[in-house]
């Protein structure tokens, strides 16, 4: 198959340059030199030189297929998905019903009502990647993006105290003592980057930026967004078209970061209202086509007075909802009740925990 | 349109390519629509050696036909139909996926596109045993979920390993990576793992799978230029070329919009609905929260061989079951009787 030029990584304008210099496709520009080319497309030298660059980095002269699209077999994934390790919820059932945890490398959406405790579990989950290895945990660090200013730094000490005291209390070899010794509240805290976005443009500068920082912090192994609906919930009333546009554009570089660093993405967003057929129907925000953005979704939601989470979108688990609760420590299983712990019969869980 | 060169056909030698550039006739288009005659004078060729250079290149660029009978032998030799292992889906598609054509599969959030697309990948590593191509661009690709399906079709851990090296994955998160992947695989070799390569040595590649192929091509629309558009139309025009070049059935996913009467109906616009062959558009049940989570209704929305809007119900669940649990093959029994 002959590749036309146009679909190279090139900017427009150079594009249609080449293109009326009646260059059509990848084998007609690999033939000429540099030199050629900028003379019968009217381009600077140097552009001239970035088209043949890109031309034969595709073009496949020197075997091709070392770019980010390289290909691996679906066992090499399996044996890279397995050795990394799951961030846990500090909820029991919620881990279960994930298959241990939060998987590093997608992206997760945490969607609920206002006071649901959306960014508690961000803020737990913030604490729970830095549990050293030894205890299961990923002793990682954390990229915490606020947006709303809801990051209550004295309810991160709250949650990093109780994980403190959690790992201390299970702490029996040599090895986990000393790392419970060194897993303090000051070591957890200094391992968050705190990052405040007052608006649309200032995370979507710092989305961009990520990148260099995740390579300059080989540890982070989380990058937390709280919440991404509100910069993007105001100021684009007239704008629905942009406000679509950049919304794809930031999950496909959210993705893709997450993809080349091996860290989780945990987004959280609100609720809007959707009438249909004049009914009201609580939805998460940012419309229908955000919605596949997240490679899980998690909805958090009142029954009764009852916390509950439930796995809305996951490739990999089951539908399963659980019971929670907030309390002074963090987010943890609701044991209160002797109910049963899900509304909906989990028949199917045998399967699910092999996930 | 391609660039008049030496040696393109008898005649053409680099005098004459290069006296017919000074009469700014650069490519096979701009001789081929040029005056011959007055073309003759201009570079002071023999207007007979024109006509023939002309005649020369019109037949190499020409495409030729093919009779109804050749194509249809080709069809019956050449074609496969991919069962898509799930028989509720297969009834739907008229026996599953067919090769040389695109199938596209639209659904909202978590209306079970992508376990769709793992179950044809498991079913067709493992029970035809053929080569499949999975280009994930959303980060959906769960090599455990396809384990999991894979242990219910066989309990050998050698034979999953084997399905599971089968399927090759490839992550490209935007455009770009998106056609460089594609004309890599298209491309006759370089040693880029292109398919002809892969058909070489031993098994053949008869699934490409691409999830999603809207997240890609969203970001570009709905700006001012027109690339978007034009990106649109080269991801289609490559994802039909390598379908019929190589055979194989190549399965999309596409995104929903809702219209504004609250329809729902497949994203990319107008121009892209011309592209697939097959559209099915999978949605949850409306009622079936409680007790069937994994049941999802499909509605087939375009097809050149079956009615229209005719619906199914699936579950999901299907691809996982357990030989022991029977519980969606009696839902079926049900359904048929």
């Amino acid at each position: 198959m002959q590749r036309p030029v146009t679909t190279l990584r090139l900017s427009p304008q150079i594009k249609v340059k080449v293109l009326n210099a009646g260059f059509q496709t990848l084998d007609d520009v690999m033939q000429v030199s540099a030199l050629e080319l900028s003379r019968e497309a009217g381009l600077s030298q140097e552009e001239a030189l970035e088209v043949l660059q890109v031309a034969r980095k595709e073009g496949g002269a020197d075997g091709g297929g070392a770019g980010d699209g390289a290909s691996l077999t679906a066992l090499d994934l399996l044996q890279k998905e397995e050795a990394l390790t799951r961030i846990v919820t500090f909820s029991s059932r919620l881990d279960a019903a994930l298959g241990g945890g939060l998987p590093v490398g997608k992206i997760t959406e945490i969607c609920g009502v206002p006071g649901m405790g959306k960014t508690q579990l961000c803020l737990q989950l913030a604490v729970d990647v830095q549990v050293p290895p030894c205890f299961g945990g990923l002793g990682g660090q954390v990229v915490f993006i606020d947006t709303e200013g809801s990051f209550v730094v004295q309810r991160a000490v709250d949650l990093a105290t109780a994980a403190v005291r959690h790992c201390t209390l299970l702490a029996e070899e040599a090895e986990q003592r000393d790392a419970a010794a060194a897993f303090t509240v000051e070591t957890i805290l200094s391992n968050i980057f705190m990052v405040r976005c007052h608006d649309y443009v200032e995370l979507l500068a710092e989305i961009y930026l990520l990148p260099d920082f995740l390579s300059s912090h080989p540890k982070v192994r989380l990058v937390v967004i709280d919440s991404v609906a509100f910069p993007f919930r105001q100021h684009f009333d007239e704008l629905r078209a942009q406000r679509t546009r950049l919304l794809n554009g930031l999950a496909q570089q959210l993705i893709s970061m997450a993809t080349k660093h091996d860290v989780a993405v945990v987004l959280s967003n609100q609720m809007t209202t959707r009438l249909q057929g004049g009914q009201s129907q609580l939805v998460p925000a940012l419309g229908e086509s955000w919605g596949h953005a997240p490679t899980l979704r998690l909805l958090l939601r009142w029954a009764g007075s009852q916390r509950q989470a439930t796995i809305f979108k996951s490739p990999d688990c089951e539908e399963a909802t659980v019971n929670y609760q907030i309390t002074t420590d963090g987010f943890r299983d609701d044991d209160r009740s002797e109910q049963p712990p899900s509304k909906r019969p989990r028949t199917l869980a045998g399967q699910s925990a092999a996930c | 349109m391609v660039l008049l060169r030496e040696g393109m056909c008898p005649g053409l030698d680099e005098d004459f390519v290069r006296r017919l550039r000074d009469a700014q006739v650069k490519t096979v288009e701009d001789l081929v629509s040029s005056d011959m005659e007055d073309l003759a004078q201009k570079c002071s060729a023999s207007y007979k050696a024109l006509i023939a250079i002309r005649r020369v290149l019109l037949a190499q660029h020409a495409a030729f036909p093919v009779s109804g009978a050749d194509l249809y032998d080709e069809l019956l030799s050449s074609t496969a139909i991919l069962s898509t292992g799930n028989p509720d889906l297969d009834a739907l598609l008229d026996s599953g996926v067919y090769t040389g054509e695109i199938t596209e599969l639209a659904g909202g959030p978590a209306s079970g596109k992508t376990q769709v697309c793992l179950g044809v990948a498991a079913h067709v590593s493992q029970h035809l045993r053929q080569n499949v191509i999975y280009v994930d661009t959303t980060g959906g690709l769960s090599a455990g979920r396809l384990r999991q399906m894979l242990r219910t079709q066989t309990s050998s851990d050698d034979e999953q390993m084997e399905a599971l090296q089968r399927i090759t994955v490839h992550r490209a998160f935007d455009i770009f990576s998106l056609l460089d992947c594609l004309y890599r695989l298209g491309g006759d070799g370089g040693g880029g793992g292109g398919l002809r390569q892969a058909s070489s040595h031993g098994g053949s590649v008869k699934a490409l799978i691409v999830d999603s192929v809207s997240a890609v091509i969203a970001p570009l629309l709905g700006s001012r230029h027109d690339e978007g558009m034009y990106m649109k139309s080269q991801v289609a025009i490559t994802l039909k070329a390598m379908a019929k070049d190589f055979n194989i059935a190549a399965l999309v996913t596409n995104h929903v919009t809702r219209s504004v009467e609250g329809e729902v109906q497949p994203g990319l616009g107008v121009s892209w609905s011309h592209v697939p062959r097959t559209r099915v558009l999978l949605e949850r049940l409306p009622d079936a929260d409680i007790d069937r989570p994994t049941r999802r209704c499909a509605t087939l929305i375009k097809s050149s061989r079956r009615p229209c809007l005719i619906r199914a119900e699936l579950d999901l669940q299907w691809w996982s079951r357990s030989e022991r649990d029977t519980s969606g093959k009696r839902k079926l029994d049900r359904a048929d009787s």
